[in-house]
Order: structure tokens, then C-alpha cells, then sequence
């Protein structure tokens, strides 16, 4: 450490003498307990532009033609008690502040924790739901970033309306977005959040050190042995969310004299339901990491976690099932046995171990290489309902006799608005819609019993499964390695660079997880028993409905794999150099990366659908993607309160495999007309600081392109020659889209006690062009264009939340360790998810493709006219108290969201099984649509109550 | 100490989680399914009785409420292979039944809550019973139409039994083919389909492009020579799959077509139709083709003008002749919308009492080898043929004694045509010039028609301008 302060003297007294009339104020921030050093902290000399942040060893330095005399040094990092310090600056003697004790402040640290598990809640949904991470991570950050993550995330609010996939999740420097998705999957390290409190965010494209990162951002979750400061941590939650309880223990060593550090983290989270019916939450974490400091040099940190969970899902339900069951319906369970069972489970049991080597190579320069190893399954259950049997004529022919409806509760042809969907319904229909309507409101559920009783024969003996609960499987393995040069060139610049590799092996299939009384299901696709009668391929004689050809017949028992299978492998090089600037009125920084990517299928089954060469087995086409990324920005401290910040970037990154196969559980297709997908972002910000105000005004501005996706739908309105529906693949290439809005966040101190908060997000997220569309299907062959071969989606809303967000509040945190406050938000501007389909220009067209002869064009607009859903306020409370008894701290946290109790929507999406004209007026003629939109619908009043000790 | 502590916290900590945090796990058990006899309480009445009561209402539907009555009987209809969609069957008993009724039931599939055999009981308080699509039907009263029970109330309507029978087929013969046996699961012994929708290009059983929510197929009885409608729906799993060639037994249910007109005969599936007799009992044939012209030698002719309206064909040769039944070829005088051509011959069994009637008219022998380009020529008319036949045949081996006719081969002349029973019966058809050019030898032409007293089978023909020519 002497040596290190003797390089800082030398370097202060080489710039001092370039710059003669400087002063210097150096120092480090240590905790008090510990004496660990503390990084980030913010340190500024009140009421002036000067100020720095500490580096990994706690150092910091400012120097200029600082303010003489008697002035304050303001010292803050989040978590940590705010100090300031007196000092008298003199010219030419430099100022050493060697250590300054920073205490850990407890109960920020547990809201914080709080905050986190609060928004795991809304990260854990399914992926459709697609709420945006990044803003959560930035907790603490300022006034917007607090009310993104704390009061907005129930809404499905996505900070700048970009996706997950935008924002780059990192643990110890490893990227663990999924290459399936390009999402994090935050499941993979759910419950771990005594453990998580350590991360370095970047927001936006700002400069982050340890990878290019993305446009949403970049967070890094530091989870390394040495970093937990010693002690433990037990607490116990309670909620009505997603799950009903929580407790969870943590216990870190600190670094050790013998320079051993480990930290061990486990956690439960339990509930038969959430706030939605049948929504159970099952979930186990286990965290350990184990760090050996060898020598000042090197260190070493093996870190391990395995969080197994299993998750029943609910889904977005009509208007119509709404006002009949209530916003908490959830149609995907039934009753067996007196217990709830839900029929889809999602499971994730992906455990990831990573090994972590710190080199100090000099005095300015960390190299840091991580290895990386994940492996594991995610699977996602749900009633087959279509088991058959193989019968065969005297004269040998084969056909497979069976298949039922589905036994879902909220099935169409099971409710009230399917019986009265004639023009002038009789009596007799009234009676079927009152029918349906009584069965719906007093059991709409899923009838175990009936789907047992299916598969199992008058003498109680296992019979074929006509129903059968399936999962879909994608098992992973891949492996990582990368390396992360930190150098500080000068005192004024800085080189992060990184290397990275990765490979993915995952096994995509369907397995059969239980045959629900039965003895064996039949692996053939019911639905091409007797299809194709185009002649759209060429198949041997009666093997259509074959999932693989190679093993016809198959007749499949629980854990077998059956319908689909293929392997998909990836592998991916990145490499990455930036170099950031930082002088004393400006900070700059500049940086670029290039990378590879390929993406190959391997087919396992031969489709019956898909024969011969290697439509469907064997290899598909490898697809290779280079994308590159620059970025650059500055931030111009006109003075110590008022900051102008920059971020300008251009990349393009490789289209995540679910787009770029149109159907990869059927055949090895790849999408036409794949293209990188490109983006362009800047922002703009205007930062006021001052001791009672701290402000930000942010104008962002992106805009993408060739961005693909793929839809899978039955529809009436893609036809075979019959005339009949069909189930399709619509896949959209070249989408074109803009984000472009205002974030303000502004928290006032007004006294030491009470604070007032305000925030908001005022943008519009609209596709700019007209996308190119086409369909796929195993009822023909090749590739099909309606109309012109694009769907109209320019002007239109990107669905995604509320686009504008508006909050209002206020804090009281009581000198005797109690807190509490208030906010009210309102939304506004959110849009429905629109089916691409009804927006060809097939919509005006009739069976034989020829225009409607009742089309009316002004007809066709109102019912083309994008849903708005109606905006709504949402008034939430949350407050706090802790105790020090002995040498343990005690304490709780509680939040009560939506009040009020507020009905609203926070997403929806537009069916695309109608999609004509005609279709629709007929549907818009109903009294209540058949086909309607269907909504997510946002909780009402909920709470999160949770009790901690320290010690 | 602080270690120490720790370690309490951690027990107490296990220990909490154990008691706290159960989450049902994913094994359930598989619940008892069997189904307990039901408690019946109310009047059980027969399938019979409601048959009669229908019959007694001249078959105008009868609503029941307040009656407390039930039916039982046991299903013989199966949708697995989607042969039957939302309706089920059910006779009276297992074994000999004698009536069944059609229930229509808005719930797809039904196999997996009654199964082929299966017992089980009607409510009929609620329901309507009448005449659907020609059979008798239970449903839910609309107006005059009969509406499927709402799967809300299947449980309520339709209870089940413990019981699952094993259903013995009532053997019947085609001429039995009745309102009664409508509706009750039957064995049709020595059948095949027709030659031309079984053999050399066979047919699928509903997959052909003209195949519209029925295919109609051709079923022949052997020892009858009667045919029936074979109807399978295009939403069966089976459509696709080829007739059988050979012929054999046939177990399936006895119906009516969707305008309730004619009996159809459908299968559950296809395994029961057990045609493992390659030896089909198809009619010898001869076939010429068809002559671009007749000659202008007239070597046998008959316009029928000189018979005697009202009395049974004769002279000139021919021999009429009944096999079964009391029906001969008959001359007869019509200048109504179902006009003869002066007069004109005709054979029918309407209100006849037969259980067969079989008729022939045979033309007096013909010496074919005598000249060249021989070609026949008549023209046909019907009067709601129905179920019954008429057949042109030839045959070289007849004696000429009218009691050996049956004995005698005979061969189809295939390419003649002769009236359908879709064909309107004001018309006369011509048969087109058959060829017999490629005939040798002497013979005899017949006209045999096929048919009973059933009013399905009772249907006429009619019979005119016999021509036999040579160049």
C-alpha cells in the first residue's frame, strides 16, 4: 500500500508541476468494521465542480484549481452512511485523507436487497410477459432509475422501451444473456440476493470495463468471496405476489488472514399460489464461493450456484373470462385430489460454476479471466391432448384413431360469447351461453379427473394416453471463457479491453412427463394424418404423421423424448477495446468490438412432414454473423451542479436463434432474408446536482433495424386449398423501429428527513417501416407471401408498457432508524400487441383472393385501429425499521403496492386466428368476440412484508 | 462465540424451512376413476317404449318435463376414429336388442366418458324426442329442431354405469333393413363393396376430392344382390385408408343418410369390417364398350305397343319370370308427369308384402354370331327406386325353361346405363348403344329387378324401345 501511495505522490507532484496552480485531495475510503476498502464511492467538494470516484483499491483523487480553504468533502456511496468531512484546502500541499470511514447503512442496504427481491418477482414471469431488467439493476442510481425499478416494474414499464435482450447481465465478468433469446433468464440465480448487493451498472451505453454492453445497459453482479464483508444474514419474507414465503441465510467469511474468503448463500421460496390462482412457486438457491488471495497479485475465486425452481404460469385471459372470473383467473390449473394442480409448470434447474482469476499485473493494470460452465435443463409442461392409438384394417392398413379437444376451462367453444356468436341467437342458444356461462363462473378449471378417466379403461387399467402432460425441454451446456485487461494508461486514461469465447450445445425436444394414468402415448402428429393432398412433399406412404420417420410408431413413455428433437450449436468470439479520458472539466470515452457468431441446427427425428435430405435430419446450413459496435461520449462538467452527459453508439448484433430458424422443431429452415440486426442510439442528459437537489433530464433517441420475429398461430385467414385454416409460422424480416423520448428523475432533500421524489418517462416506441412478411407451413410447401409480402406496421405502437410514467412522492427516514414513503404513479400511453397477420393485404381479401365486395375502407381503419389501454394510477407505500441489540441488527421491511386496489391492464395482445376483413366486422358485430384480445391484467393490492438479522 | 451463534441460527433456520415450506410436489396420485352404479331415482322406461310413444305421435317430437323417466341401454356408437361427432348411440340391450335411440351431445370426443359398451342412463326430463335426420333422435327442444345437450349438462343427462357390455351384433339381412333395427348395432354377413368403388382403383373410405362431409360408398350383398349406402364421415381418421376388396362380415350400425331418405350403413372404425374372402361375388361381365352407332339391322326388338296395359308382359319371345315374390313384369299406360312411352313396361314392389322380389324379363335367344356389330338399345325411368335394382345381364348357358332362370349364369352388362334413384323420375334415360359385338355364340338379354316390400326397397322401374341391332 506504501509503495502504491508513494506512486500517487510521484504522479501528483509530475502533474502538479504541469499544472502549478493545482491543489490535491486525495484519500481512501475504507468500511469501519471491516477496514475493507470500498469502490464507486462518490466523493465531491460541496458546491463546486471537483469530484471523483474511488477505485478498486478505495483510492480517489481530485485535483485542479480547487476551492481554497475551509470546504467540505462530500462522501456518499449507496448503501453506505453519507459523511462529510471538513478540510481546509491549501495550494501546494496535498491533502491525504487516509482512511475515511464509511458505516454500513443497514437499512438502505435492506431496501435495497428489498427492491431487488421485489422486481425478481416481476423477473421471474415468463419471458412474454417481457418486462425489462435494466432498470431494476440501476436501483439506488437516482430518482428515475428508483422509481423504473421499484414503482414501475408492475406495469410491464420498459425503461426506453427497450427489451431485455438490450441489456447485457453479467456475473464476474461472464455475459449470461441466453443465446436462445439473447435474455437473461433470471431464474438461474433467483433467491440469491443477500449475495447480488454487489453491482456495477453502466447505464445505457456508458462506459462499462468490462464489456462493449448494449443499449439498455450493462450491469455487473460482482459475487466473489472476498467482496462480501464479514458476516450473516438471515431474514424471513412474506408476500402475496409470486411467492408466499421466503427465508433465506447468508454467512460470509471476509478475507481471512490466511487469505481464504468463502461465502455461502441458501434460500427457499415457497407457495401453493401467487397472487394469480394455481400460480406455484417451489424454488431452492444455493450459493457458495470460495476465493484464495495467493499473493498481493493473484487471487483466485470459484463461485457456484444452483437454483432449482419450479414455477406454475398463468396467462393472459379475454375481457370476457375477466369479467366472469376476475383478474386473478388462471384457466392452466384444475383440482385433483383436493389439491390445485397446474398444467404449466415451468422448471429451471440450470446450476453455473465459474472459476475467476485476479491478476494485478502491475501497478495499473488487472487482468481478470473467468471460465464459465452451465449446464442444466428449463422445461415448460402443458396438456397434450391429442394421444391416439394405431389401428389397423384387416387388410393391413394403418390409421391412428383418438385425439380430443382441449380440456381447458376457457377453451373457446366452452364459453358464453361461442353460443351467441350467430347473428340472431335462438333460445335454445341463449340457454347454451347460460349454460356455459354457469359451468365457466363455477368451474372453468382443468378436469383432471375426466383426462385420468380418458386414459384409464372400464376395468381400472392403463390404457393409451389420450391426454398426456408434455414439457418442453431445452437442455444446455456451455462453456465460457474470456479475459478483461484494465490498464490505466495515464492518470488520465484508461484501456478496458476483453477477449471472450463461447460455446453452446443445447438439446431442444419434447419429453413426456406424464401419462396421466395411461401406459404409453403414440408418437405421431395427429393433425398430418391425412393433410398434404397437395403433394407438397414427398413422403413414402403413410409416414406423414410421423415425428420420425427413422423410428415410426414409436409408442413413448414417461421421460422419453418424442415429437421433436435436435440439437442447436453455437459458438461465438467477441473482442473489445475502450479507452476512457477523464480530465477535469470533461470526461470522454470511445470504444468498439467485433465479434462472430454461428448458429448451427442438427436435426435427430425426420419429420414426417420434412423428408429427405436434410429438410429436417441431419445438419442444417451453419449461419455465420460478424457484428461490430462503436460507441463514444463525454461529459462536460460546466460546474460542480451541472453536468452535460453524452452517449452516442452504432451495433449490430448477431439475431438470437429462436429468429433465425422460422420452425426448428419440424425442419432445419432458416429464415429468409436473415440480416445482423442493426441499432443506433444516443442520449442526451442534463445532470443538476446540489446538496438539497439532484436532477436528471435525459432526451434518448434509438432506432433499429433488421430486426426479425417469428409468430406461431392457427389461423382461419392463411388457408389451404379447401379453403380451411392452417397453422403457421409467420415469420417478419427487415422490422424497423424508433424509441425516442424524455426521462426526468428529480429527488429533493427539503429537510434531513424527508425527501421528495418525482420521475418520469414521457416517449413513443413506434415501428417506422413496413416489415417483411411471409408464412410457412407443413400443410404446403416453400414459403408463402400474402398481398405484397409486408404487413403494415408503420405508425404503429410497439407494445411493451406504458410509454409515458409519471411518479410523484416522498420519503421520511426518521433519525431513530425508521423510514417510509409514498408514491403515486400513473401510466399512460400503453398499446396493445398487434397481430402482424391482420395487417397484409390479404386482410381485404376474400377465400379466393379477391377483394371483399362489402369491403369498406373506413371500416377496415376502426378495426384496424390499435388498442390503447386506459391509463390508470397506482398509489404504493413502503417503510421500514431496524434495531441494533448487541452486536446483531434487527429490522423489517414492508411495502403495500396498489393501495387503492386499481384495476388496469398492463399488456395485451390482438388473436390472429381472424384475420380478415369479414372475420373481424363479424367479430366487432358480436356482443362479446369470440376471438378478442386477450389482456395481462395487473395485480391489485398486494403486499411484501420481510424480516432480517445481521450480525 | 459469534460462530457458535451462528450455527444455532442455522439450525433453527433448517428447521423452519422444513415445517414452513411445503409446495405440493408434482406426483399425484391417479385418482379412482371407476365409476359407482348410480341411484337411479325415477322411472326407468325402455327404449322401446319411447319408440312406440313416437310412433303413437305419428312421430311429432315429444318434449319431456316433470315425467321423471329415464332410459337405459348401453352405447354402441364410438367416436375415437371421429366416425360420429357429437352424438352417441345407445340400444336397448347387449345381446338381441330390438330398439336405440341417437342422443346428440355437444362434447367431443365422447369415447373417453362412454365407451363402446358401456351402460348408462338418460334423463329425459328436458329433452325432446323425434324424428332427426330420419332416426330417432334425443335432444334438447328448439323450435322443430332437435339441439345437442351443452357439455355443462352432459353428467346431468347422460349418467353412467359401472357396467361395460360386450355388445353381440344383431345379424340381419339387407331386406331387414327397417325403422326398427335403426339405430342398433349390427352384423351384415357375405358383403362387399361395389366392384367398381373396391377394385382396380379402390377407393378410400371419405378421402376422394368429391367426398363432401360424407363419402358414399357402394356395399353389396352377395346373397341378396341388394346394395346399401356405406357412409363415412370426412372427418373420420379413417377417410383416408383404401376400401377391402374381398368380402366377408360387416358389423356397424344401421342409419339413415342426412335428409333421413335412406338407410346407410357406418362403421366405428374400420376393424370390423372382416372381408378376408378374397372371392368377391361380383356378377360375370360383359363388356363391348360402347357402339358409336347402331346397325340398321333390327334382329330383336319390343316397344311394348302391342301389350295389354295392366297385364304381365308376353309374347314375342319373352319370358317373365318371378324368382321371390309376387311381382312380374307388368305393361302399363301413363300420361302424367310420370308418362310411358306408349306403353311401356314396369316392375315394382310397393305395397307387394314380399320379402324378396326378384323378377326377370329374358328375351328369346339370339344368335350373335350370325352377323357383326351388335349393339342393344332401351331406355329406363324410375318411381322411387330407392333401395331396390335393375339389372341388364346376358347369359349362353340358360335352357330356356323359366324355372332353371336362377340356375343359369348370368352376366352384367356393364355399359348400359339404367336410371338411378337420384335421377328424376318423370324422365326417360337411354342406355346408350351397348356393345355386343364381342359376343359370341347364342344367348339370352334379361332385365331383373331387386327389391322387397320394405318401403325402402319397394321402388319401380320402367322399361321401354328394346332394340337389338346389327350392321
Amino acid at each position: 500500500m506504501k509503495k502504491l501511495i508513494v506512486t500517487f505522490f510521484t504522479i501528483f507532484l509530475v502533474s502538479g508541476a504541469m499544472l502549478a496552480q493545482n491543489s490535491i485531495v486525495k484519500g481512501r475510503v475504507v468500511e469501519t468494521n471491516s477496514s475493507e476498502v470500498i469502490p464507486s464511492v462518490s466523493i465531491s467538494i460541496q458546491a463546486s465542480i471537483f469530484d471523483a470516484m474511488t477505485d478498486a483499491n478505495g483510492l480517489f483523487l481530485i485535483e485542479g484549481e480547487l476551492p481554497q480553504g475551509e470546504q467540505v468533502l462530500l462522501v456518499s456511496k449507496s448503501g453506505f452512511k453519507s459523511i462529510r468531512v471538513p478540510i481546509n484546502i491549501l495550494r501546494g500541499r496535498p491533502l491525504d485523507l487516509n482512511p475515511i470511514l464509511l458505516d454500513i447503512d443497514i437499512s438502505a442496504i435492506e431496501a435495497q436487497i428489498g427492491i431487488i427481491s421485489l422486481s425478481d418477482n416481476e423477473l421471474d414471469q415468463d419471458g412474454g410477459t417481457a418486462f425489462n431488467t435494466s432498470g431494476l439493476l440501476q436501483a439506488g442510481r437516482d430518482a428515475f432509475l428508483n422509481a423504473a425499478a421499484f414503482d414501475f416494474s408492475a406495469t410491464f414499464f420498459r425503461p426506453r422501451g427497450l427489451d431485455n435482450a438490450n441489456n447485457k447481465l453479467l456475473i464476474n465478468g461472464l455475459e449470461m444473456n441466453k443465446q436462445f433469446t439473447g435474455r437473461p433468464q433470471w431464474g438461474n440465480w433467483g433467491g440469491l440476493n443477500d449475495v447480488q448487493r454487489n453491482r456495477e451498472f453502466s447505464m445505457g451505453l456508458s462506459p462499462n470495463d468490462n464489456t462493449f454492453g448494449d443499449v439498455a445497459g450493462t450491469s455487473n453482479i460482482i459475487m466473489r468471496a472476498s467482496q462480501y464483508r464479514q458476516g450473516g444474514r438471515i431474514s424471513y419474507a412474506s408476500s402475496n405476489r409470486s411467492y408466499r414465503g421466503r427465508i433465506m441465510g447468508t454467512y460470509n467469511s471476509g478475507l481471512l488472514q490466511n487469505g481464504w474468503a468463502y461465502s455461502f448463500s441458501i434460500a427457499r421460496r415457497f407457495g401453493d399460489e401467487g397472487y394469480q390462482e394455481g400460480t406455484l412457486y417451489d424454488a431452492n438457491s444455493f450459493f457458495a464461493s470460495v476465493e484464495k488471495k495467493i499473493n498481493k497479485d493473484h487471487s483466485l475465486n470459484f463461485t457456484a450456484f444452483y437454483t432449482p425452481n419450479r414455477r406454475g404460469r398463468s396467462t393472459a385471459i379475454t375481457q370476457e373470462q375477466r369479467d366472469l372470473k376476475g383478474i386473478k383467473y388462471n384457466p392452466n390449473w384444475g383440482e385433483q385430489g383436493g389439491e390445485i394442480r397446474n398444467s404449466r409448470i415451468r422448471e429451471i434447474e440450470e446450476p453455473i460454476f465459474m472459476l475467476n482469476h485476479y491478476w494485478n499485473i502491475g501497478e495499473k493494470t488487472t487482468l481478470n479471466t473467468n471460465l464459465g460452465y452451465q449446464t442444466g435443463t428449463i422445461k415448460n409442461s402443458r396438456i397434450d391432448n391429442n394421444g391416439t392409438q394405431l389401428l389397423s384394417t384387416i387388410d393391413g392398413q394403418n390409421f391412428y384413431a383418438g385425439g380430443a379437444r382441449n380440456p381447458a376451462g376457457n377453451y373457446y367453444q366452452r364459453l358464453p360469447s361461442y353460443f351467441l356468436r350467430f347473428e340472431n341467437p335462438t333460445a335454445y342458444n341463449y340457454q347454451q351461453a347460460y349454460q356455459a356461462r354457469e359451468q365457466f363462473i363455477n368451474d372453468g378449471q382443468i378436469p383432471w379427473n375426466s383426462l385420468y378417466d380418458a386414459n384409464i379403461d372400464a376395468l381400472g387399467n392403463p390404457s393409451y394416453s389420450t391426454y398426456v402432460i408434455q414439457d418442453d425441454v431445452n437442455k444446455d451446456n456451455q462453456f465460457q471463457i474470456n479475459s478483461i485487461l484494465f490498464s490505466e494508461l495515464t492518470d488520465n486514461i484508461t484501456l478496458n479491453a476483453n477477449l471472450a469465447y463461447r460455446s453452446l450445445k443445447s438439446e431442444n425436444y419434447a419429453e413426456v412427463r406424464d401419462l396421466l394414468g395411461g401406459n404409453g402415448y403414440l408418437d405421431i402428429d395427429n393433425f398430418s394424418q391425412d393433410a398434404s393432398q397437395d403433394g407438397s412433399a414427398e413422403v413414402a406412404e403413410g409416414t406423414l404423421a410421423q415425428s420420425d420417420v427413422r423410428n415410426p410408431n414409436r409408442f413413448v413413455t414417461v421421460g422419453d423424448r418424442y415429437k421433436y428433437n435436435f440439437d442447436l450449436d453455437v459458438n461465438v468470439f467477441s473482442g473489445f477495446a475502450q479507452a476512457q479520458f477523464k480530465y477535469n472539466a470533461v470526461d470522454f470515452y470511445l470504444a468498439a468490438n467485433a465479434g462472430t457468431t454461428s448458429y448451427q441446427r442438427t436435426g435427430l427425428y425426420e419429420n414426417g412432414n420434412f423428408q429427405g435430405g436434410n429438410s429436417s435430419f441431419g445438419e442444417s446450413e451453419q449461419l455465420n454473423f460478424s457484428t461490430f459496435g462503436v460507441k463514444g461520449g463525454a461529459t462536460y462538467k460546466v460546474t460542480g451542479r451541472h453536468l452535460i452527459d453524452l452517449n452516442a453508439g452504432y451495433l449490430t448484433r448477431a439475431p438470437s436463434i429462436r429468429n433465425s430458424f422460422s420452425n426448428s422443431r419440424q425442419n432445419n429452415d432458416v429464415v429468409v432474408g436473415l440480416e445482423t440486426e442493426k441499432t443506433q442510439n444516443v442520449d442526451l442528459s442534463y445532470i443538476y446536482r446540489s446538496p438539497i437537489v439532484k436532477a436528471r433530464f435525459t432526451g434518448f433517441y434509438n432506432t433499429m433495424q433488421d430486426q426479425t420475429d417469428i409468430n406461431f398461430f392457427f389461423t382461419e385467414s392463411v388457408r389451404d386449398a379447401d379453403g380451411d385454416g392452417l397453422f403457421v409460422q409467420e415469420v417478419l424480416t427487415g422490422i424497423e423501429s424508433r424509441r425516442a423520448g424524455v426521462e426526468i428523475g428529480i429527488e429533493a432533500q427539503i429537510t434531513p428527513t424527508i425527501k421528495l421524489k418525482g420521475a418520469a418517462s414521457m416517449a413513443q416506441y413506434v415501428f417506422t417501416n413496413n416489415p417483411n412478411q411471409y408464412f410457412t407451413s407443413d400443410d404446403f410447401a416453400g414459403e408463402r407471401i400474402l398481398g405484397d409480402g409486408t404487413t403494415k406496421l408503420e405508425n404503429l405502437h410497439i407494445a411493451g408498457g406504458p410509454e409515458n410514467a409519471y411518479q410523484l412522492g416522498f420519503e421520511y427516514r426518521d433519525p431513530n432508524f425508521w423510514w417510509f414513503g409514498v408514491t403515486g404513479n400513473y401510466f399512460s400511453n400503453a398499446y396493445i400487441d398487434v397481430s402482424t397477420l391482420r395487417r397484409n393485404d390479404n386482410f381485404a381479401n376474400d377465400t379466393d383472393g379477391l377483394g371483399f365486395n362489402d369491403y369498406d375502407p373506413e371500416i377496415a381503419t376502426q378495426l384496424l385501429q390499435q388498442e390503447q389501454f386506459d391509463d390508470y394510477t397506482l398509489v404504493n407505500v413502503v417503510g421500514g425499521k431496524s434495531w441494533k441489540i448487541k452486536q446483531y441488527f434487527v429490522g423489517f421491511f414492508a411495502t403495500i403496492n396498489n393501495v387503492f386496489d386499481t384495476r388496469y391492464r398492463t399488456g395485451g395482445f390482438e388473436d390472429s386466428r381472424i384475420a380478415d376483413y369479414r372475420g373481424l366486422v363479424e367479430e366487432s358485430n358480436r356482443e362479446t368476440s369470440v376471438f378478442g384480445n386477450r389482456y395481462f391484467f395487473g395485480n391489485g393490492t398486494t403486499y411484501y412484508l420481510n424480516l432480517y438479522v445481521r450480525f | 462465540m459469534k460462530v457458535i451463534n451462528f450455527y444455532k441460527l442455522i439450525l433453527v433456520f433448517a428447521a423452519a424451512l422444513l415445517v414452513v415450506s411445503c409446495v405440493k410436489d408434482d406426483d399425484f396420485d391417479v385418482p379412482d376413476t371407476s365409476v359407482t352404479a348410480p341411484n337411479i331415482e325415477g322411472t326407468i322406461i325402455t327404449i322401446g317404449a319411447l319408440y312406440d310413444a313416437l310412433l303413437q305421435n305419428e312421430n311429432n317430437p315429444i318434449t319431456f318435463s316433470e315425467t321423471n323417466s329415464f332410459i337405459s341401454g348401453f352405447v354402441v356408437s364410438n367416436d375415437e376414429s371421429g366416425n360420429f361427432f357429437e352424438e352417441i348411440i345407445m340400444q336397448d340391450n347387449a345381446v338381441n336388442p330390438t330398439r336405440g335411440v341417437r342422443i346428440l351431445i355437444d362434447v367431443s370426443p365422447l369415447f373417453t366418458y362412454v365407451e363402446f359398451g358401456r351402460k348408462a342412463f338418460v334423463k329425459l326430463d328436458g329433452l325432446t324426442v323425434g324424428l332427426s335426420n330420419g332416426v330417432m333422435t334425443l335432444g334438447i327442444p328448439n323450435g322443430n329442431n332437435f339441439e345437442k345437450i351443452p357439455e355443462a349438462q352432459l353428467r346431468e343427462f347422460l349418467i353412467r354405469d359401472p357396467e361395460v357390455a360386450s355388445i353381440e351384433p344383431k345379424v340381419i339381412s339387407f331386406s331387414e333393413f327397417s325403422n326398427e333395427n335403426i339405430n342398433l348395432y349390427i352384423r351384415l354377413n357375405d358383403v362387399q363393396f361395389s366392384f367398381e368403388d373396391a377394385v382396380g382403383d379402390p377407393k378410400t373410405f371419405a378421402g376422394e376430392p368429391e367426398d363432401q362431409f360424407d363419402g358414399e360408398r357402394s356395399l353389396e350383398s352377395c346373397s341378396a344382390g341388394q346394395t346399401v349406402v356405406f357412409s363415412t364421415s370426412t372427418f373420420a381418421d379413417f377417410k383416408s385408408s383404401l376400401l377391402p376388396a374381398g368380402k366377408g362380415t360387416l358389423d356397424g350400425l344401421l342409419t339413415k343418410d342426412f335428409f333421413g331418405e335412406e338407410f346407410n350403413v357406418v362403421v366405428n372404425d374400420p376393424t370390423t369390417i372382416n372381408f378376408d374372402n378374397p372371392d368377391r361375388c361380383d356378377p360375370e361381365i360383359v363388356d363391348c364398350g360402347i357402339a358409336a352407332t347402331s346397325g340398321v339391322n333390327v334382329i330383336f326388338s319390343d316397344f311394348f305397343e302391342s301389350q295389354q296395359a295392366n297385364n304381365p308382359i308376353a309374347g314375342n319371345g319373352w319370358t317373365n319370370y318371378a324368382e321371390t315374390g309376387s311381382q312380374t313384369w307388368q305393361a302399363f299406360f301413363d300420361d302424367g308427369v310420370n308418362a310411358s312411352l306408349g306403353t311401356s313396361a314396369t316392375i315394382g314392389s310397393f305395397m307387394s308384402g314380399d320379402d324378396s322380389t326378384i323378377g326377370w324379363l329374358v328375351t328369346p335367344q339370339i344368335d350373335f354370331d350370325a352377323q357383326d356389330g351388335e349393339t342393344l338399345n332401351f331406355k329406363t325411368s324410375n318411381s322411387f327406386s330407392d333401395g331396390s335394382t335393375m339389372a341388364v345381364l346376358i347369359s349362353f348357358n340358360w335352357d330356356g325353361v323359366a324355372d332353371n332362370i336362377p340356375n343359369a349364369t348370368w352376366s352384367e352388362l356393364p355399359s348400359a346405363f339404367i336410371v338411378g334413384d337420384e335421377d328424376f323420375f318423370g324422365d326417360w334415360f337411354p342406355s346408350g348403344n351397348v356393345g355386343l359385338e364381342c359376343v359370341s355364340g347364342s344367348g339370352h338379354v334379361a332385365f331383373r329387378y331387386t327389391g322387397n316390400g320394405n318401403e325402402d326397397f319397394d321402388g319401380s322401374y320402367e322399361l321401354d324401345e328394346i332394340e337389338i341391332r346389327s350392321n
